[in-house]
């Protein structure tokens, strides 16, 4: 593995920036008096991005040590998918920073910046996909369902951990938000697709990338793919999500939202919410590592 | 302005390392890093069987993956067609690394910059040929210009059908290959 955990860690994080980042701003445009979750989303974003970039540089150990090598990644224009990647990045740190440093303030950012914020933020997921997708060399990753699925797995996860963090700090922050963890839902169902698809088209591309699908299904990583990422990072969490839906339906809508938590009887909304926010945080950091570690290189004979 | 290529021809290789070991000495590699893998290829059905090894290195790319793929330019591309990085720009992303389907880039222990096989160009542009063509005993690797008609590789390749590995991949290498 030329990129390991560290890289995977890095392409994960970035992507739940992104996905907190657009549930912060969809909440603000959808629930605007649901305060804790906005802020938390905002406030993720620029630490996690951060996160992901310190551990970058710590694997770039040749950077780590004459760190003004990095300015060559500006420079390098127009340049390789990474150059591009880094300006993405860099535009949607600062972005994620103001924003953050705003909603300290108590403040709101103007309608075009948010906007901006979501085209980067898209970015930013989009690429961390497109950067392993443009790779000719490993045919597991040269394919442009990925960029869609990191998309996918960012807004994903990004929900995942704005919603873990609020209900720590709010035990009811989310308990009014159904159409948040429907949309939840749906990309979850989305991802499994993508899954599926990427799958399927991609082990017909050539033999190695067969050997690669085949040692996600059946081999070296196939308990990890389907105990972790399917069963963990999907299914348990589609199930408990299906109940807390099924369940809102039979609730009381008033004019403040729904009266109660939207949970099971018997279950407490909190233990619910922990376990399958951070069962899909497990799932999204998975799918990146199996890929990664499922990639193997073009055969040369 | 030369385009520099190499040929080796595997029916003469005898798998003694010797351009490994040779080329660590002229590269100044540590034991555990070289620029040359060896890949021994076995083929037919027993009784009737054959061994030969492949030895790969950097191929040269005309059309090199690695180059587009670096953030930084620190992997570039000289007059002479020969893939050189500048360790002063290189920050060991390893988006190369994981770029060339060669995998013949490995990264400096030392230094941490992404190296590879450089064509002995300093050597070369000195009038000398690589190490690693130098110090073959069996006479395996031809070394030369693709441009100059005359030149021992460009006849050798068209004699002996030497044919670049993958060249399907679409990165034109500059290594040709008798199997």
């Amino acid at each position: 593995m030329v990129w390991g955990s560290i890289i995977a860690w890095y392409l994960f994080l970035a992507g739940v920036s992104a996905g907190a980042y657009c549930t912060a701003v969809w909440v603000g445009w959808k629930f605007p008096q649901a305060v804790t979750i906005q802020r938390t989303g905002y406030y993720l974003a620029p630490p996690l991005l951060a996160a992901g970039l310190l551990l970058l540089v710590i694997d770039a150990e040749a950077g780590l040590f004459h760190p003004w090598r990095f300015l060559y990644l500006f420079t390098n224009v127009p340049g390789s998918m990474m150059t591009d990647g880094t300006y993405i990045i860099s535009i949607f740190m600062l972005i994620t920073l103001y924003q953050a440093y705003l909603t300290f303030q108590g403040k709101k950012a103007p309608g075009w910046m948010t906007g901006v914020g979501l085209l980067f933020a898209f970015g930013t997921a989009a690429y961390t996909g497109l950067l392993l997708g443009v790779v000719k060399a490993v045919p597991l990753w040269n394919t442009s369902i990925l960029p869609v699925l990191f998309t996918v797995s960012a807004l994903s996860t990004g929900i995942a951990m704005t919603v873990l963090l609020a209900t720590l700090t709010d035990q009811n922050a989310c308990s009014q938000l159904i159409s948040l963890k429907k949309i939840h839902f749906g990309l979850m169902i989305l991802e499994g697709l993508l899954i599926f698809i990427m799958v399927y088209i991609t082990s017909s591309a050539n033999e190695t990338a067969f050997q690669s699908v085949m040692s996600l299904l059946t081999g070296e990583w196939s308990l990890w793919f389907w105990i972790g990422l399917i069963v963990v990072g999907l299914l348990i969490p589609l199930l408990l999500e299906g109940l807390e839906l099924f369940h809102s339906r039979s609730l009381q809508v008033t004019p403040a939202g729904v009266e109660a938590t939207a949970s099971g009887t018997g279950s407490s909304p909190f233990a619910l919410t922990i376990a399958t926010e951070g069962f899909v945080l497990i799932g999204g950091y998975l799918l990146r590592f199996l890929l990664l570690a499922a990639g193997t290189f073009v055969t040369l004979f | 302005m030369a385009r520099y290529g190499m040929l080796i021809d595997t029916t003469k290789c005898i798998e003694c390392f010797s351009c490994r070991v040779a080329c660590q000495m002229q590269n100044g590699l540590p034991p555990e890093e070289s620029f040359i893998k060896f890949y021994g290829q076995e083929e037919g059905t027993y009784p009737h069987v054959s061994y030969y090894t492949v030895p790969v290195q950097c191929q040269h790319c005309e059309n090199p993956p690695c180059v587009a793929n670096c953030p930084t330019g620190a992997s570039y591309q000289t007059e002479e067609g020969v893939v050189l990085v500048n360790e002063e720009k290189c920050i060991s992303c390893k988006y190369c690394m994981v770029s060339c389907p060669y995998q013949a880039r490995v990264v400096s222990e030392k230094t941490g910059v992404v190296e590879k096989c450089r064509f002995c160009i300093e050597e070369v542009r000195q009038g000398k040929e690589p190490i690693c063509v130098t110090t073959c005993v069996g006479n395996a690797r031809i070394f030369g210009d693709l441009d100059d008609p005359n030149s021992e590789i460009v006849r050798a390749i068209a004699k002996k059908k030497a044919k670049p590995l993958r060249p399907d991949l679409g990165t034109k290498p500059k290594i040709f290959y008798v199997r």
